[in-house]
């Protein structure tokens, strides 16, 4: 299991959700991959990149074929493809780690250039999955049914999770600081100079003082956003733009 | 795209960060501290003194173990162990270290855990290296003074060790 690696160029992708129905990385995604092989980059896919919580199964195996071809397509032009384990695919980590060339971790230290990059899915520091993880999974299952009155539930959860981490700083005088920025200043303290986190669907760059910096991939269900690491400049960007 | 202040006022248990100038020593061998550290910035020798050869008569000399780097961390035997220093730590350059107590580790691995995962990782490649250091070193007496076979002092060290076991 590889958490350590040296990476010049590196892009990083979150909350996938391959085989939700209305998951548009499905559509979109091999494309960008391809693209962003030919332009050199290694690919971090961090968490849940297939969903097998809230999808049928018969549309995560539709839906999976093209990208797993991209991403085998990307192995093909010479760069790596690392996979960051994140809370809607734990079950899938033996499965992934078996498909060659996938590198499945549960995080990973990226040197590039001269920064000290942690990408990590980011459910480890959400109160609700640490407190009660089959809770969590109960409500995730749950949710899906919902998916097909209303596509865009995605977009009340995450408005739910935004105003949740705004009471939480709220009621520890942290004005909007987030659980995550908290985990985030966790991990900068330990010689990091730059934290990526998925899971929350929301994409963000937080700069803290000391120039050491937050990012959140965001998603590609409704998104398309992506981090980008070139020879240790990161910065977050939007497939398309 | 915000500014913040990189210090919580959360607060991070009793963690701390220190700076070092060059060649000074952040931890001395033999001396009794539990703190454990980890690089913020800057580079850490680690180094353990070395009686030189009794028939030489020289003073004593010392062996680097490691060169550490930003995000290393160093110390943690003496934390986990309550045991004296079995090394000497010195900075290489300007180096600033996150400093542990055993206390802020247990908040840490609390609010931090992956940084478990990386210790264990750490330990267990230790041993690794140890046991094939280990198997070399038989080895190498096996060949030189044509005592028992490597399996056979491998075996005898097991069976030792499960009949002192209750």
């Amino acid at each position: 299991m590889i958490i350590d690696t040296r990476q010049e160029r590196l892009v990083v992708v979150s909350d996938l959700h391959v085989g939700n129905p209305y998951s548009a990385a499905s559509r979109n995604l091999g494309t960008f991959l391809e693209d962003a092989a030919r332009r050199g980059y290694d690919v971090c896919i961090n968490g849940d990149g297939f969903e097998i919580l809230q999808a049928r199964f018969a549309s995560l195996a539709a839906d999976s074929v093209g990208v797993l071809q991209s991403l085998r397509r990307v192995i093909d032009a010479g760069r790596s493809v690392f996979y960051v384990v994140g809370n809607h695919d734990i079950a899938l980590e033996n499965f992934l780690s078996a498909w060659s060339g996938i590198q499945i971790t549960p995080f990973l230290n990226v040197v590039s250039g001269s920064a000290r990059i942690r990408i990590e899915h980011g459910h480890l520091y959400d109160p609700s999955f640490v407190k009660s993880p089959r809770f969590y999974e109960w409500m995730t299952r749950a949710a899906g049914p919902l998916l097909h009155f209303y596509p865009d539930v995605y977009r009340l959860w995450t408005a739910y999770e935004g105003f949740r981490h705004r009471l939480h700083g709220a009621l520890h005088g942290g004005g909007s600081e987030s659980v995550y920025h908290d985990a985030a200043r966790m991990l900068l303290r330990r010689g990091f100079d730059v934290v990526v986190f998925g899971h929350t669907h929301n994409a963000e760059e937080v700069v803290f003082e000391a120039g050491q910096r937050y990012f959140n991939s965001g998603n590609w269900l409704r998104g398309g956003t992506f981090v980008e690491i070139d020879h240790g400049q990161v910065s977050l960007r939007r497939w398309g733009d | 795209m915000y500014k913040r202040p990189l210090q919580s006022s959360n607060g991070h248990g009793t963690e701390l960060s220190r700076s070092y100038s060059d060649g000074e020593l952040i931890c001395r061998e033999g001396e009794s501290n539990s703190e454990m550290f980890v690089i913020q910035s800057g580079s850490v020798r680690i180094f353990k003194a070395a009686p030189a050869p009794a028939a030489r008569g020289s003073a004593a000399s010392e062996v680097e173990l490691a060169l550490l780097h930003k995000g290393d961390f160093f110390g943690e035997m003496s934390l986990l162990e309550g045991l004296p220093r079995d090394a000497s730590a010195q900075a290489v350059g300007d180096a600033q270290v996150l400093v542990m107590t055993p206390g802020a580790l247990l908040v840490r691995l609390r609010r931090d855990p992956t940084f478990s995962f990386e210790l264990l990782r750490r330990l267990s490649a230790r041993v690794r290296s140890l046991n094939a250091r280990l198997l070399g070193a038989l080895a190498e007496r096996d060949s030189d003074s044509r005592e028992r076979p490597v399996d056979s002092l491998l075996y005898s060290t097991e069976a030792k060790a499960t009949e002192t076991t209750p």
